[in-house]
């Protein structure tokens, strides 16, 4: 290692220490060696974790929902950053919900999407529904509609923020030259614009995908009991009146931490590709 | 795409902005709104005298505290490290980006988890100090994200001709290196202490429901079913983000940058 390079590994190390020593404890927790009613090696919790089938539906739902809300975010996001790019108002509005914490937006979501919320009073005033039982049950159900929308609502100023930079650094030039060569507004947009703006907001979608797993604040207030998200069951574990039980949030701990070291190495290798030069 | 189009679009992005806020604010003022009353009765503002107001105050002081304590902290602590990493050659650097991306996206209620054994282990569970420990982790990853961006742009050799010219490192440091990145610090203590701001998981882990943050007593009303003091906590926790980005919109305006 050169002196050069010295300072920003010892930095690396320092960085990621707190997570790496908390994944350690973690791991010695998951097998029974640390942690309140540790008892010695013990590969019960494991066992537990990997054959129990409602923690499996559990990670599906997971991804399931975190997957359907980037897409729809990252669609919105090129759509709106295509469409509004010099309008300094459209922006302001694209980029508000940043402002909104995520238990405050699950809270306004609630509000929206319940039975008895404002959009089941917005169908009773039109006569489309006359009790609350009758609008459909959008918030706690096993579709994850509300889940989905609000995930998408905090999502899309963060990928609407990187689709126009990648717009403002990486397409100018291009498109002057694709319409130079007689490309048309249609042919330059499939060709030019979406090739470079799906590839410079891969790792900003990716990013948000992975925050989307790990999400606690919204299906705390939204999704439903059955199938649980995963980081409602890790927290539920963690607090379990059963101490034995515990071991079980640090398996889910494990598991978590690994699919966030999966994407961050995606992550690194999608930037990678995607830097200017390379493209 | 023509103007109208356009001013349908900014209409339509408008009311997806807005409209869950304005319901919060809704929310917040009227004690109680019946099915199906599309606007609900007149507003009542003893929420804020009642015992559940002057719970909302106590967590607001106590996000507000921790929030102090982790921006300026988790900004010196991401730019000393970024430091560091901003002079590294290519691979190096692209390794310790990867380092503190991951306590930025792993998730929050795993990192906890982790790190609850570590606070119980140090026995700072359930206190003050425990729980900004615990948001400094997350926040020094994205500070250190932040700093790396603006120490690769910043320009190195004016140290080095102050240093040339006989200056010592503390004069180097307060001189010239601070002054030229001092709005990013600034802007990275904001960021630091937002990070603080809206963190739940973390907080309830190593808190354990003994330290009151915003979030967790956000999360209590709502589950008790006091929607009007959680619309109200709700509203307190946006504030400071929105004065925050409402700046951050000012100081690009002023200086032509794009947000």
């Amino acid at each position: 290692m050169t002196r050069r390079n010295a300072p920003a590994a010892t930095a690396a190390v320092l960085i990621a220490l707190p997570a790496c020593v908390g994944a350690a404890y973690s791991f010695l927790a998951a097998i029974g060696l640390a942690g309140p009613g540790a008892r010695g090696f013990d590969l019960g919790p494991l066992v537990r974790v990997l054959t129990a089938w409602d923690i499996w539906r559990g990670a599906a739902w997971t991804v399931t929902t975190a997957s359907v809300a980037t897409v729809v975010a990252s669609v919105l996001a090129a759509l709106v950053a295509v469409s509004v790019r010099g309008d300094r108002l459209a922006r302001l509005f694209a980029v508000l919900p940043l402002a909104v914490p995520h238990i405050a937006a699950a809270l306004a979501a609630l509000l929206m999407f319940g039975q008895s919320g404002f959009l089941s009073r917005l169908g009773f005033a039109m006569g489309v529904v006359s009790r609350p039982d009758e609008f459909p049950a959008l918030v706690y159900d096993r579709a994850g509609a509300s889940l989905i929308v609000a995930f998408a609502w905090k999502e899309l100023p963060y990928l609407t923020l990187t689709a126009l930079a990648v717009l403002a650094t990486r397409t100018d030039e291009l498109h002057d030259v694709a319409r130079t060569l007689g490309a048309t507004a249609r042919q330059t947009f499939l060709r030019v614009t979406w090739p470079l703006l799906w590839r410079g907001m891969a790792p900003a979608a990716l990013a948000a995908f992975a925050f989307l797993i790990g999400q606690y604040e919204m299906p705390s207030l939204l999704a439903p009991s059955d199938p649980m998200a995963l980081s409602l069951v890790t927290y539920e574990r963690s607090v379990d009146p059963n101490i034995l039980r515990r071991g079980e949030a640090h398996v889910l701990s494990l598991m978590a931490l690994a699919i966030a070291l999966g994407v961050v190495i995606a992550h690194t290798r999608l930037r990678a590709a995607s830097e200017p030069s390379s493209t | 795409m023509t103007a109208r189009h356009r001013s349908w679009l900014t209409a339509a992005l408008a009311i997806w902005a807005l409209a869950p806020i304005a319901l919060l604010l809704v929310r917040a003022l009227v004690p109680s709104w019946r099915y199906p009353l599309l606007i609900p009765d007149s507003p009542a503002l003893g929420v804020l005298w009642s015992a559940d107001g002057r719970r909302l105050a106590s967590a607001f002081g106590t996000s507000v505290a921790l929030a102090c304590l982790t921006g300026p902290v988790s900004a010196v602590l991401g730019f000393v490290i970024a430091r560091g990493v901003a002079r590294a050659g290519t691979s190096t650097r692209a390794f310790a980006t990867a380092a503190a991306l991951f306590p930025v996206i792993a998730p929050p209620i795993a990192l906890g988890v982790g790190l609850q054994v570590v606070a119980l282990q140090a026995r700072v569970s359930g206190t003050l100090g425990g729980v900004w420990l615990a948001h400094l982790v997350p926040a020094t990853g994205y500070l250190t994200l932040f700093a790396i961006g603006v120490l690769t742009a910043f320009d190195v050799s004016i140290e080095d001709e102050a240093r040339t010219l006989g200056a010592s490192r503390w004069q180097v440091l307060s001189r010239v290196t601070v002054p030229m990145l001092g709005p990013r610090l600034i802007e990275g203590i904001v960021l630091g202490g937002l990070v603080s701001w809206g963190q739940l998981a973390v907080s309830l882990v190593i808190g354990g429901g003994l330290v009151r943050t915003l979030p967790v007593e956000l999360l209590a009303l709502v589950r008790s079913g006091n929607d009007q003091h959680g619309a109200l906590a709700a509203l307190l926790l946006t504030l400071p983000p929105a004065l925050a980005l409402g700046v951050l919109q000012l100081g690009t305006r002023r200086t032509g940058a794009a947000l």
